[in-house]
């Protein structure tokens, strides 16, 4: 990051909202067998996404990270509307756009844009670089061939691509990090607000991928865009992120700034995702219980705390009664009944403090 | 039909012992690979994936195979297999226990594989035949090579199963009931049903999320600890390597950059690869202390059809000369470590230059 924008960053500490989820839900209805159905059973419901609070700022990238089937990549098509939420509010700088339809959704997606796993299955391969980042505007409807073409032009201009040498190209003439850039140079040819990275730089090489994290980093800076970055590759989180949201089975369940999240993780679950990744230099790992089981079942969500089957401090009360979201001084929020004793400032717990409360039955 | 239940339980028993026995006096394989080199012949000529790659297991280590994709890594191990597709060309040794067994046919691999080299592949749900249950898969794999009763191969696939942290009740399921993480440790525990001398795990973790990555290397580092087996882990993850295994080879399109003790290569690099390899790595953050640049490696691999004549780094190296574009280094030994660069009496001079972000975005800009 330079100077420069760390200067901006300080300045517009209040920073506009760009989008802010309240109790969202997206549920998925399952099918029912035909003999469960002519007894009037209810068909299951996949509950992906229960209750999630998210907001993001102008200029910020937001960390999502979680194991597999948590939920990540569903909160990320809910924010732009490619699945619609079941209930909850979605808020676009204020504007209420948990159900529009038709030309006024259209319009949100100019301002909201996804950015996919693997470019090699997200570009078209008959279509070439120049036509895939000119597709949106085409949709949309927006200049005359000319605009359009400048348009292009400046979208692959910043992503790096230059643009007189592979407008002509198709994707299989490209390396899966330029494949990438042009994945990303077609989500801002829109001149979007927000932008969604579900996992953008995981199919990539380790030598490659610090150059899509970096351009991420810089497009947010330069063009004040909102990014939502889902990995479960914690460590590319530490890089980019402002801030981190955990997310476990449909909610989230830890949030904060990311040097407080990954240097001081508070939830059980944060601190095992934390102990699990490899190190090259075998500084301070903390050696945590190997966790039981695996996550849930999205249909056959547990009663009160959704991390307490596997929870190696779990109580009775966790199996009881679902934590609230509480909130420390420095903003780090936690959904966990360890840290519900003290009402200000979060307690910073080492290991044997938490099993010692948990043991001693302090946690009502 | 079963009939083996209805023996007595005494003589099930002393079967399994006798076998568990026979397959623990395995000894630890040694391997040698000496100037290998694998051709894939394709329309538009040959494909040179492995161009004169050596390296040796030591009995009872692990060496940690690195590399991005399409640098040859996963090609190595299905040679050693004998698993590469017709009409490819192999030239050079690989010595299992000073035996070679590159170009054997498939009756002489039979007395190979599985009992002496096992493999643990990436993708584990491609790897398990959906229509048979995983305990008749393993009792398969027993029962192919060792004449042992139904009753006694299934109670061994029970003790595997407990070795991978699994309820042996779950043998009598099918592939597609279980998480991508159990699909992986049935297939670790299929790997290890004969006890080969040599294991080889190609990206066993890759496809998995941290959790189960961490629960899956901790259960291939303690059966390392136990069973003292030799073992070649395939993966791009440098940390994966750093924390499982003695030695490590770097590759680099199709050739070996750099080899030697983990520990060595990982600190003091003497390959501008591996020194860019490292830093583009992300570490996680470390409180009070400033984030470290994440620095990329500018421009790509070269195409295996036409490599370069010179090295093939460098194109993408910031230290290049003329000599390096003209001439391929050879692999130059510095103590236990060797690595294939010109200027290996430079490297703590690179290693330094190669730390800062300047030194490869001079080079992007070019690229």
């Amino acid at each position: 990051m330079t100077a420069e924008a760390t200067i901006l960053k300080n300045i517009d500490a209040e920073a506009a909202t760009v989008i802010e989820a309240r109790d969202l839900k997206t549920h998925f209805q399952g099918r029912s067998g035909i003999v469960s159905a002519l007894l009037g059973a209810k068909p299951p419901v996949a509950r992906a996404l229960d209750g999630v609070d998210l907001c993001i700022k102008e200029r910020r990238i937001v960390g999502l990270v979680g194991e597999s089937g948590c939920g990540k990549s569903t909160l990320g098509m809910s924010l732009v509307r490619m699945h619609q939420p079941t209930s909850g509010q979605l808020l676009y700088r204020g504007e209420d756009i948990t159900q529009i339809e038709g030309k006024r959704l259209k319009d949100y997606r100019r301002e909201a844009q996804i950015i996919f796993q693997d470019p090699y299955s997200s570009l078209n391969p008959r279509l070439t670089i120049g036509q895939i980042v000119e597709e949106p505007l085409l949709i949309h409807g927006i200049g005359n061939a000319a605009e359009r073409r400048q348009k292009v032009a400046r979208a692959l201009d910043l992503v790096r691509i230059p643009p007189a040498d592979n407008i002509d190209r198709f994707p299989s003439d490209l390396s899966g990090g330029q494949r990438q850039r042009v994945a990303i140079a077609r989500a801002l040819v829109l001149e979007p607000k927000f932008i969604v990275a579900d996992e953008p730089v995981s199919m990539l090489d380790v030598s490659i991928q610090a150059s899509v994290l970096e351009l991420l980093d810089e497009l947010s800076q330069k063009l004040g865009l909102a990014v939502l970055y889902i990995s479960h590759d914690i460590a590319t989180v530490g890089y980019i992120c402002d801030h981190v949201a955990v997310m476990y089975l449909g909610r989230i369940v830890e949030e904060g700034a990311a040097d407080d999240v990954l240097t001081s993780p508070l939830h059980p679950y944060t601190r095992h995702l934390m102990a699990a990744i490899p190190r090259v230099s075998d500084d301070k790992k903390t050696e945590l219980p190997e966790l039981s089981g695996d996550v849930p079942s999205p249909m056959n969500v547990p009663p009160g705390c959704r991390f307490a089957p596997r929870c190696p401090y779990a109580t009775e009360l966790c199996h009881r009664i679902e934590p609230e979201l509480i909130a420390g001084q420095s903003g780090q929020g936690v959904r966990c009944h360890i840290y519900g004793s003290e009402d200000s400032g979060l307690p910073r717990p080492q290991l044997g403090q938490i099993t010692q409360a948990a043991d001693a039955g302090t946690l009502t | 039909m079963n009939f083996t239940t209805f023996e007595k339980p005494g003589r099930k028993s002393t079967e399994l012992a006798k076998l568990n026995d026979r397959l623990a006096a395995k000894p630890a394989a040694h391997l040698q690979v000496q100037n290998l080199s694998v051709g894939y012949s394709i329309a538009r000529g040959i494909f040179q994936a492995v161009d004169d790659v050596s390296f040796e297991v030591k009995p009872g280590t692990n060496l940690g195979l690195v590399g991005e994709s399409g640098c040859g890594k996963s090609t190595v191990i299905k040679a050693i297999m004998g698993l590469q597709p017709d009409g490819t060309r192999i030239s050079g040794l690989a010595l299992l226990n000073g035996e070679n067994i590159l170009g054997l046919s498939d009756r002489e691999l039979q007395a190979i594989r599985w009992v002496k080299v096992a493999l643990i592949t990436q993708s584990a749900m491609n790897s398990l035949d959906p229509v048979y249950s995983i305990g008749d898969q393993i009792v398969e794999a027993i029962r192919s090579h060792e004449n042992v009763s139904n009753a006694t191969a299934w109670a061994r696939a029970e003790e595997l199963f407990a070795l991978v942290g699994m309820p042996a009740a779950r043998l009598y399921e099918f592939p597609h009931q279980f998480s991508g993480g159990m699909r992986q440790r049935a297939v670790i525990a299929m790997a290890l049903a004969l006890n080969a001398g040599m294991l080889l795990a190609d990206e066993p973790t890759t496809a998995l999320d941290p959790i189960m990555q961490s629960q899956i290397m901790q259960r291939i580092r303690g059966i390392h600890e136990h069973m003292r087996r030799s073992m070649i882990l395939v993966t791009h993850d440098i940390a994966v390597v750093a924390e499982t295994c003695e030695n490590t080879v770097v590759m680099y399109a199709g050739k070996v950059a750099e080899k030697g003790p983990t520990e060595d290569v990982l600190e003091r690099p003497l390959h501008p690869y591996t020194m860019g390899l490292k830093n583009a790595f992300p570490r996680l953050p470390v409180r009070g202390e400033p984030r470290q640049p994440l620095i990329s490696i500018p421009g790509v691999v070269p195409n295996l059809f036409h490599p370069p004549k010179g090295c093939r780094f460098a194109g993408r190296c910031p230290f290049a000369t003329e000599r390096c574009h003209n001439d391929p280094p050879a692999l130059v030994s510095e103590g236990m470590q060797a690595a294939a660069c010109h200027y290996i009496d430079r490297a703590s001079e690179f290693r330094e230059a190669a730390s800062r972000p300047e030194t490869w975005r001079r080079m992007g800009s070019a690229a």
